[in-house]
């Protein structure tokens, strides 16, 4: 039979030709495990760490899959209006690989610092897309922008980032605070205390361009104390502390560090430059909403807005 | 009226004699376990009917289950089997070569070996070096390990070579300073490695996947059936040394060939599942009151045992708090031990 150009072949040359196109559009991201390819910006997310949760809503994003939170389960609260309805895949260290599977998600992001090894079984649900760590909240906006085709929304949030850590700047060195500050960030566990050097607070506060004590800045996550003998370590002009308030055994140890008599000798305590700050938006969250909360609490402790 | 079968080579020289009894009681034990992996097989997030599972496992390709199946449960599930199997049979090789009933891999040292190779490589190598290494390395720390501790059990001039009960002293002891150094490293590490290297240490199957089981099966396949080929000298070694002499045994080679045997399959079975406590203890007490005191029946019956346990430690961290999906370790201890402590208080009567 001779081949004729019927209309349907038209349609379908012209068809082919528009796939075609669509084809060039095809998303490739490189990441910490290698490089992800996706037909089209996604639609169905599954995000398996907290920073991620959090990026997807800052980006308008409600993705189909979340995992728990690791306190105020199963998420936290300044999340749960925004993800209410959502299905929960478990936890961030095991996350239910079924539960992922039958949400038939576009893209998921994940930390290969937590999920390195179910990299291969999560490509085979979708394309995957990991960052190194969980706490760099701005690279993790980015990522899920780039596989979500939110890149405009991303750039619009650094914009506002930036601008509103100039206004601190701005206001805090015109304000009749010493300027700059050492800053040191405490943590208090049930059966020792932490100081958090590069950590995502620490990161934001050096940001916010308060300094760290000389002991303070090594390039790690920060020390765990168990002895209070080392409370002279804390040292600071200001703290910044955090803690699992709704746990009394923490509060019991918090309370036994800080009512110690070497306490009342750092610098910070006898200026009264002490501050308890909500431990979700300065150490759980890991995301930019976190990260835009938590230097709420800084201008609002200063008196800044 | 013959009370055992009897498998020998045609030369003679492999002989292997299994009391009748027991070939049926372990045969009961498969069937129960083969029973349990269809069930895991079933159970998950999403149930699939059993008649669907098996028509998955004869043509995968055509099935909308396939994923599932074959890709997330049945590797995680024969993974759980061989590990179980494999601490299961360490331990009963354990406490019959050192003629002690609380002997195990995780007791003795073996296990805390590994443990340490596993946490020092999750502290410096993780993130520049692939996980699949992870193994490897805990494998040979337990052989270290091991190593160190027959070494320091070892009196020269003795005809026996170790005396078992050195061998458990030194092992205890050597276990106890690991996780010290364990623990020291754990301190000093990111907070990343802790929570990877707690889950670890709990032991988990999670994500299991086909290059994991085989990676391990030549290590089960291969170290049990030379441990059943040596069993009759296991059942002579569980007497005094002069005695099993007495009876032609080369007493120091057995020891060591079967000690050989018990850390590659702890050692293994560790190095894909992590710490895993419990089951190469509880298993063989399990075993003997089934499967009977004979050293065949002893090395199959704890090695189904332990197979059992784990998978269904694993079933239950799959859907016991679904969606969340639990170390398999939790529910070993968690499950195992008032099982155990049961059996015990039973006895007593």
């Amino acid at each position: 039979m001779a081949h004729r150009f019927t209309p349907t072949a038209l349609l379908g040359l012209i068809l082919s030709a528009s796939l075609s196109f669509a084809n060039a559009e095809t998303l490739t991201i490189s990441h910490a495990m290698g490089t992800a390819e996706l037909d089209a910006p996604a639609q169905r997310v599954v995000t398996l760490y907290q920073g991620a949760n959090d990026a997807a809503v800052a980006l308008g994003i409600t993705p189909v899959g979340v995992v728990d939170s690791w306190v105020e389960q199963p998420m936290y609260h300044y999340l749960r209006e925004d993800l209410a309805g959502v299905t929960h895949v478990g936890l961030e260290t095991q996350p239910n690989l079924e539960a992922i599977a039958a949400l038939n998600p576009d893209v998921i992001i994940g930390a290969k610092m937590r999920h390195e090894k179910i990299y291969d079984q999560l490509a085979q649900i979708a394309p995957t897309v990991m960052h190194e760590t969980v706490f760099q909240f701005k690279e993790t906006l980015d990522l899920v922008a780039e596989a979500t085709g939110k890149t405009d929304a991303a750039a619009e949030w650094h914009d506002q980032w930036d601008a509103r850590i100039q206004s601190f700047q701005t206001q805090v060195s015109e304000s009749d605070v010493a300027w700059p500050q050492e800053v040191a960030l405490l943590n208090f566990r049930n059966d020792h205390a932490r100081i958090y050097y590069s950590s995502f607070a620490g990161n934001i506060l050096n940001e916010l361009g308060f300094e760290r004590p000389a002991g303070h800045q090594e390039d790690i996550w920060g020390v765990k104390l168990t002895s209070k003998e080392s409370i002279p370590s804390m040292n600071a002009d200001v703290f910044f502390m955090f803690m699992t308030e709704t746990d009394p055994t923490v509060m019991e140890n918090f309370n036994s560090w800080t009512s110690h008599p070497l306490w009342n000798t750092l610098t910070a305590v006898q200026n009264d430059q002490v501050y308890r700050v909500n431990e979700v938006d300065w150490n759980m969250g890991g995301g930019p909403i976190a990260a835009e909360r938590m230097i709420d609490s800084v201008f609002e402790h200063y008196g800044l807005d | 009226m013959t009370t055992h079968y009897l498998f020998r080579s045609t030369s003679e020289a492999l002989a292997l004699a299994v009391h009748r009894q027991t070939f049926k009681r372990c045969l009961v034990l498969l069937g129960l376990t083969l029973g349990l992996l269809l069930l895991y097989l079933c159970l998950g997030s999403t149930r699939i009917p059993p008649m669907d599972v098996i028509a998955t496992l004869i043509s995968p390709d055509t099935s909308e289950h396939r994923f599932v199946i074959q890709t997330l449960r049945l590797p995680r599930g024969l993974l759980a089997l061989l590990v179980g199997a494999g601490l299961g049979v360490s331990g009963a090789l354990l406490q019959q070569l050192v003629r002690n009933p609380l002997a195990s891999p995780d007791i003795i040292g073996i296990s805390d070996g590994a443990a340490l190779g596993a946490v020092l490589f999750l502290a410096w190598l993780a993130g520049t070096v692939s996980l699949t290494w992870l193994p490897p390395v805990a494998i040979a720390s337990a052989a270290i390990t091991a190593t160190v501790i027959y070494g320091l059990a070892w009196t020269p001039g003795s005809t026996t070579a170790v005396a078992p009960i050195r061998l458990v002293l030194v092992g205890i002891a050597l276990a106890a300073a690991l996780k010290a150094v364990a623990t020291l490293v754990l301190v000093m590490s990111p907070l990343s490695t802790t929570v990877q290297a707690y889950i670890w240490l709990t032991g988990t199957v999670y994500g299991a996947q086909w290059q994991d089981v085989t990676r391990l099966l030549p290590w089960t396949l291969t170290l049990i059936p030379v441990a059943m080929l040596a069993a009759r000298a296991l059942t002579l070694l569980g007497m005094n040394d002069e005695q099993s002499r007495g009876l032609g045994l080369a007493v120091g080679r057995y020891r060591l060939l079967l000690l050989a045997c018990s850390v590659g399959l702890a050692g293994s079975a560790v190095a894909f599942a992590g710490g895993m406590a419990f089951v190469g203890l509880m298993a063989p007490h399990l075993a003997r009151r089934y499967t009977g005191q004979t050293s065949t029946g002893l090395i199959l019956g704890a090695g189904l045992t332990g197979a059992c346990l784990v998978l269904m430690a694993d079933l239950l961290g799959r859907v016991a708090f679904l969606p969340q999906d639990l170390p398999a370790g939790i529910f070993v201890s968690g499950v195992g031990a008032p099982f155990f402590i049961y059996l015990l208080y039973r006895r007593r009567s």
